[in-house]
């Protein structure tokens, strides 16, 4: 298995005075995993520099309303938002995220909520515990998909713990809710000391980690929308165990019938196989256009969308492959 | 330091914590309640699973100040008073225990899914538990102790409603 | 002795209350006034010569209480080669090694002084692989591999990257290869993978102010433990006391020593206080041991009847940076190079190489997992070729009574049926050779066979003795890291004086000052060597007993017996109850006899002999064998190459079944650790850096739930072993042996390819599946132009 890292700095040292031991806190970084960078035991530059460790003088402080939150944020430099940390707690373990205060965002009613809105639509508040959307019933009678996705992530005790917002936040390349989100066109509201805004999940994602979340910016909900509603399919994933792995491989397929079958709308979204989880439009037309009579091209489509690279989970190639793969089993599997 | 308050295992606890303190290193080093087991400290072995305000979370990913006002249960808290829960019967019945290590972390997170699914099919109990690691039982006589545990359950709230009735 | 009452029967854990109710205390969970927390220096090369370090800058930072390094500690160490400084002294030798260490008042101070030491290093070219390492003029990652002590049956090279050669030389080889019908060559490859016990390595010690040593650890061995921090701190025995409380799951990577010297080391710079050094998941595997890599080369020459007249086998250990414990690996690996097969001549090596990876070590199955992936593989093939059903070619040549071992050890009827076995998982899982066969649905077989690999003289004590209401305490020094062992021996001691097995506490958490010498927790031993010194200390105590008791009613001793707690006089129907006597009987009269009943009794191997140094020939090289066998039905995802393990039958012969339940989970344990190592486990070590890749457990998986098959089935044969204790053998490691290559056989057997390499991942058997049909449309292209070019010609 070919898994990249860092160049070798030390090549052709002749004696080398080294700081840089391996421990106390040898680390490898959780973006090795998908970046394959190496980092040492040195955090990033601003980082504690001790993996395993937290500062001592962090700060935890407990809005209640939004506009609170927003205000103690903009207040402090090295303020971070807060939500089931399941993501951030090990980020700054590992002396790659160093906040010098939290705020917890669990403790703001607004946030927790999950409910309809005016529209039709369904807004899931940024603190609302995966594990209930999971269940949640107006998530299963419009929105499946969703849960479909959400139930792959880490484990159960985990989701009652990490929230939807955090996983899009972290904004992982494998990030499962986020192929969901993607298929299902969500909005997601965000607010600062700037003001409201609302922008499509689909202009989110810049990159493994990167988002389009502005300094400050804090996630009150994800919308989906009342036009989405109705979409059933799958959530089809390869991982190197069968339960509770990252995804090598992670592919949406979803489909609503139209009064007319030829009407059908069709959703195809793709995670792990790429810098950002990404929608596949191509494929969807197609299928649109022609039914699932054409799976194969369809498939096509989204292995010619994908840009996956080699890393400990999978080579480059094998994702592309199972891409395809998997892209007409959840055609055919809709019929 | 923050000033924390919060009920363990039934017990109300006022305590002074680092913010970087988690839930489990508080529970184990400043309650000495050091059945919950550190495997990973990085929410991919289940071995500090615990109830916070009934649900079961790893506790090394939670802050103790995140819990102030909680309710947290603990595998202490399972036998109060000496008396068993049906799943640590169960677990003592099937052999389901080797090292021992993970077993508070299964014991507890099996005693959250036996209260929202009181009849779980095999299929719901692997899914349920696939976050708590052992390396040494092969996990079968683990599975068959929780069935058995829900079955025993359910036999005795039964029964308990037809007193009641 | 009368039927079983006690042994056989399903009694719950002795330790299962303490376990179940979180009440149960590993090292971790102990409290030490004003511990001090440690961090580690370790190298960041694979390679490289050490210049100096100057740890003056750490040393004076605030709430630093110690500075350790290579300077100060220059005694080496090993359980068998002593190979290992407690620092790297002049060279580091693999990404990981230990170069100092800091102790002080709070993790956070411990970490910030240990980035605070520097080290200058000259990087030397490093070797990741035994090919590289066995090559003229390779970089030597021992060059005073020839200074070191070793035990006389290790066998080092010096001037070489050699730790271990062992050579099996049995018949005629060459002539048997050169009159066979039919040769086959195979490589196959095992990579280094990791324990991953579910409770990380910690050690807690402290030195007081009379120098005496005191430590707390997560340990399979408190007495190696003692006796090799004593070695490689120049300390009597008797000055170091080793404590071990219930530990979280060892399998081999807490066999001899760890962390403990790091942690003495400190404390020995800061006397009084307690220092302890716990290593976090992501330093475990750093920190700790791995099993060692293997790339094996077999050739298998057979007759015409499908007999193996020849048989090659070339084993090259990837043994890591040290090989203090590894070199006997190589060597179990040698002298049962044969697996559970007769082959009349043999030609074997088993060499260990040192490279510049982690330390290899003991893992479940020691070796053996590693040889019967290849020799489970090539008997598939072989068999396959000739045209043979792989159960019946593995009937034809498996081992049995009567027949030869590759040491030239002849076996008799009390050495186990591996054919047995072999018919009992066959028929389990369907493996007739008429049966139906399914596309990408596969059915495969492997056998296993294990000794357990220690020294000669080996052995176990006990200690039996009563509380005043006679409960009686068992003393031991084996450790239950899991496997059953204190409530094995309390039903042992059940069985023989025929009490409850509920008055009997096991003090199975041995403190080296106290408790009764035990080699090590390892070679699955400890039923069988404990099982032994429990029922001798037992017949001891029934001599005590029934001598005090002869006094008090006037009869013979013989007349005597033990029943439900009291020593009867069956003629009479008088009887004393236990009570009055295990403290001294007391007369009317107020006079009194015996007193306090205790006993120790011992258990060594009788009669094993050395292997001949250029032959590996020997009458009995082992105190005995465990065999058994397991077969696995799968199926394969053509597409994805995913590998869906559905069903495993495992049979084993253990002699006598002591506790069904716990016999029954140490091979579901087993099966599943085997699935772990034959379908996702590998350190991946980048060979730039010599850094591992997948040091975590979001990274390094291990199955969990979901993989694990829906049908299990366990089977065992009893035919009682002569010197085990009612009949015993040990059981523990084997049941992860012969998992990988079942899988891979059935993997042959579903779709006709050969995954030479562990794991078998789904993309390796992806690419494998797709490189066949590229191959097939090959020969179909080839095909048909000769089709084509044929025609032509008419």
């Amino acid at each position: 298995m070919k898994a990249e890292a860092d160049g070798d700095d030390d090549a052709g040292a002749e004696i080398l005075v080294s700081t840089e031991h391996l421990a106390p806190f040898p680390g490898l970084g959780r973006e090795t995993r998908i970046k394959s960078q190496c980092t040492w035991n040195v955090a990033p530059r601003g980082g504690a520099g001790k993996r395993g460790l937290m500062r001592s003088d962090l700060d935890y402080v407990v809005p209640s309303t939004v506009e609170e939150a927003v205000a103690l944020q903009a207040g402090s430099s090295g303020a971070v938002y807060l939500l089931g940390g399941t993501d951030l707690l090990p980020q700054m373990r590992a002396g790659r995220k160093d906040p010098g205060r939290l705020i917890d965002l669990k403790r703001i009613p607004l946030l927790r909520e999950v409910r309809e809105t005016e529209g039709g639509g369904l807004s899931i508040g940024a603190a609302a515990v995966m594990a209930d959307v999971e269940i949640h019933p107006v998530v299963l009678a419009r929105y499946p998909l969703l849960a479909e996705c959400v139930k792959t992530v880490g484990a159960w005790p985990l989701r009652q713990r990490a929230t939807l917002a955090g996983n899009v936040c972290n904004a992982s390349p494998a990030a499962d809710t986020a192929v969901a989100l993607l298929a299902l066109d969500a909005t997601l509201n965000l607010v600062s000391a700037q003001g409201r805004r609302s922008i499509p999940v689909s202009a989110f994602f810049r990159g493994p980690g990167q988002t389009a979340l502005r300094p400050g910016e804090l996630m009150t909900d994800v919308i989906l929308p009342a036009a989405s509603a109705g979409f059933t399919g799958s959530y089809l994933r390869l991982s190197r165990r069968k339960g509770m792995d990252l995804a090598t491989v992670g592919v949406l397929v979803g489909k609503r019938n139209g009064k007319l079958t030829l009407a059908a709308r069709w959703r195809i979204a793709l995670a792990a196989v790429a810098p950002t989880p990404l929608r596949v439009p191509d494929a969807e037309q197609v299928l649109e256009a022609k039914g699932s009579i054409a799976v194969w091209e369809a498939a096509e489509l989204a292995v010619a969308a994908c840009r996956p690279i080699t890393d400990l989970r999978g080579s480059a190639e094998y994702r592309r492959d199972m891409v395809g793969v998997l892209v007409r089993r959840g055609v055919v599997g809709l019929g | 330091m923050k000033k924390i308050s919060l009920e363990v295992n039934g017990v109300q606890e006022n305590q002074e914590v680092e913010v970087g303190t988690t839930l489990l290193r508080f529970l184990r080093d400043t309650l000495d309640l050091t059945g919950t087991k550190e495997g990973c400290n990085e929410g991919e072995c289940g071995s500090c699973v615990v109830l916070l305000d009934g649900r079961p979370v790893n506790s090394c990913l939670v802050l103790a100040v995140e819990a102030d006002g909680a309710k947290v249960t603990t595998i202490e808290g399972l036998s109060p008073d000496g008396v068993l829960h049906p799943i640590q019967k169960a677990f003592l019945a099937h052999t389901s225990i080797q090292c021992g290590f993970c077993t508070p972390g299964m014991v507890v997170t099996a005693a959250a899914l036996l209260k929202e699914c009181p009849d779980p099919s095999e299929d719901e109990i692997r899914k349920a538990l696939a976050g708590n690691l052992c390396r040494c039982t092969g996990y079968r006589q683990i599975v068959d102790a929780i069935r058995d545990a829900a079955a025993a359950m359910r036999t005795k709230e039964a029964v308990r409603e037809k007193v009641s009735a | 002795m009368s039927a079983a009452r006690v042994v056989g029967q399903d009694v719950p854990r002795v330790d299962g209350l303490e376990k179940v109710t979180g009440a149960a205390k590993y090292t971790a969970d102990l409290k030490f006034p004003r511990l001090l927390h440690v961090a580690v220096v370790r190298s960041p090369h694979p390679h490289a010569r050490v210049r100096d370090v100057r740890t003056g800058k750490a040393a004076r930072l605030l709430g630093v209480r110690a500075v350790a390094s290579g300077r100060d500690f220059p005694l080496h160490t090993g359980i068998y080669l002593k190979d290992q400084t407690v620092f790297a002294t002049d060279r580091v030798r693999f990404v990981g090694d230990p170069v100092a260490a800091v102790a002080a008042e709070t993790p956070e101070a411990a970490a910030e002084a240990a980035l605070q030491v520097e080290v200058d290093y000259e990087p030397l070219p490093p070797i990741f692989d035994v090919e590289e390492g066995m090559a003229e003029g390779a970089p030597l990652v021992h060059p005073d591999l020839g200074r070191y002590e070793v035990v006389s049956w290790i066998q080092p090279k010096a001037g070489t990257n050699v730790c271990n050669h062992l050579k099996i030389r049995k018949g005629d080889y060459e002539k048997a290869l050169k009159g066979s019908w039919r040769v086959f060559e195979n490589v196959f490859k095992v990579p280094q993978v990791q324990h991953v016990p579910l409770e990380p390595h910690v050690s807690v010690a402290r030195v007081d102010l009379a120098g005496k040593v005191e430590v707390h650890t997560s340990a399979q061995s408190p007495f190696t433990v003692r006796h090799l921090l004593s070695v490689c701190f120049g300390l009597p025995h008797g000055d170091v006391r080793v404590h071990v409380p219930y530990v979280g799951g060892g399998f081999g990577g807490k066999a001899g020593i760890n962390l403990e010297p790091i942690a003495v080391a400190l404390a020995m710079r800061c006397r009084g206080r307690w220092v302890r050094l716990m290593v976090d998941r992501h330093e475990e595997f750093y920190a700790t041991v791995v099993r060692q890599g293997l790339t094996a080369t077999l050739v298998t020459g057979v007759d015409r009847s499908g007999k193996v007249q020849a048989q090659k086998m070339h084993y090259l250990w990837n043994c890591g940076a040290y090989g203090g414990y590894g070199v006997n690996i190589v060597r179990a690996a040698g002298y049962t190079c044969g697996g559970a097969y007769e082959f009349p001549n043999v030609w074997g090596d088993s060499i260990g190489v040192y490279t510049n990876r982690p330390v290899g070590s003991a893992y479940r199955g020691f070796g053996m997992q590693e040889i019967h992936w290849a020799l489970e593989q090539q008997m598939d093939e072989v068999a396959l070729e000739l045209g043979m059903d792989p159960v019946e070619f593995r009937l034809l040549n498996c081992l049995g009574a009567g027949k030869a071992t590759v040491t030239g050890q002849v076996l008799d009827e009390q050495s186990g049926r591996v054919d047995l076995c072999i018919r009992k998982v066959a028929g389990e899982i369907g493996l007739e050779a008429a049966r139906e066969k399914r596309p990408y649905h596969g059915k495969g077989i492997a056998c296993a066979v294990k000794a357990p690999a220690m020294p000669n003289d080996a052995a176990s004590s006990v200690v039996l003795k009563f509380a005043e209401d006679a409960t009686l305490e068992i003393l031991i020094s084996g450790i239950d890291y899991g496997q059953g062992l204190m409530t094995v021996a309390a039903q042992f001691a059940a069985e023989a004086l025929d009490i409850p097995v509920e008055t009997i506490r096991v003090k199975g958490c041995p403190d080296t000052d106290l408790s009764p010498y035990d080699w090590q927790t390892v070679a699955s031993r400890q039923t069988w060597a404990t099982g032994n010194a429990v029922l001798r200390a037992a017949s001891e105590i029934r001599r005590k007993l029934t001598e005090t008791s002869a006094e008090v009613l006037g009869v013979p001793v013989a007349e005597l017996t033990l029943r439900s707690g009291h020593v009867v006089h069956e003629a009479t129907g008088r009887s004393i109850p236990l009570t009055r006597l295990v403290m001294g009987y007391q007369f009317p009269d107020g006079h009194a006899i015996g007193g306090p009943v205790v006993a120790a009794s011992s258990y060594l191997p009788e009669g094993l002999l050395f292997l001949d140094p250029e032959t590996s020939q020997s009458a009995k090289p082992v105190a005995k064998w465990t065999f058994g066998a397991q077969a696995v039905e799968i199926s394969v995802d053509p597409e994805t190459g995913q590998v869906t393990v559905e069903k495993v039958a495992a049979c084993y012969d253990v002699g006598r079944v002591v506790n069904p339940g716990l016999i029954r989970g140490q091979t579901y344990g087993g099966i599943v650790q085997g699935i772990g190592t034959g379908t996702m486990e590998e350190l991946v070590v980048d060979t730039k850096t010599g850094r591992a890749l997948n040091a975590s457990l979001m990274d390094y998986k291990i199955p969990s739930t979901e993989d694990v098959p829906a049908v299990m089935t366990v089977d065992f044969i009893e035919t009682p072993q002569k010197d085990g204790p009612m009949g015993a053998r040990g059981i523990g490691e084997h049941t992860m042996i012969p998992t990988p290559a079942a899988i891979a056989n059935a993997l042959y057997d579903a779709c006709g390819i050969r995954i030479h390499e562990l794991p078998i991942t789904a993309e390796k058997v992806w690419r494998a599946l797709r490189e066949r049909e590229k191959a097939r449309e090959e020969a179909a292209r080839e095909a048909g132009a000769a089709i084509a070019g044929a025609g032509v010609g008419v």
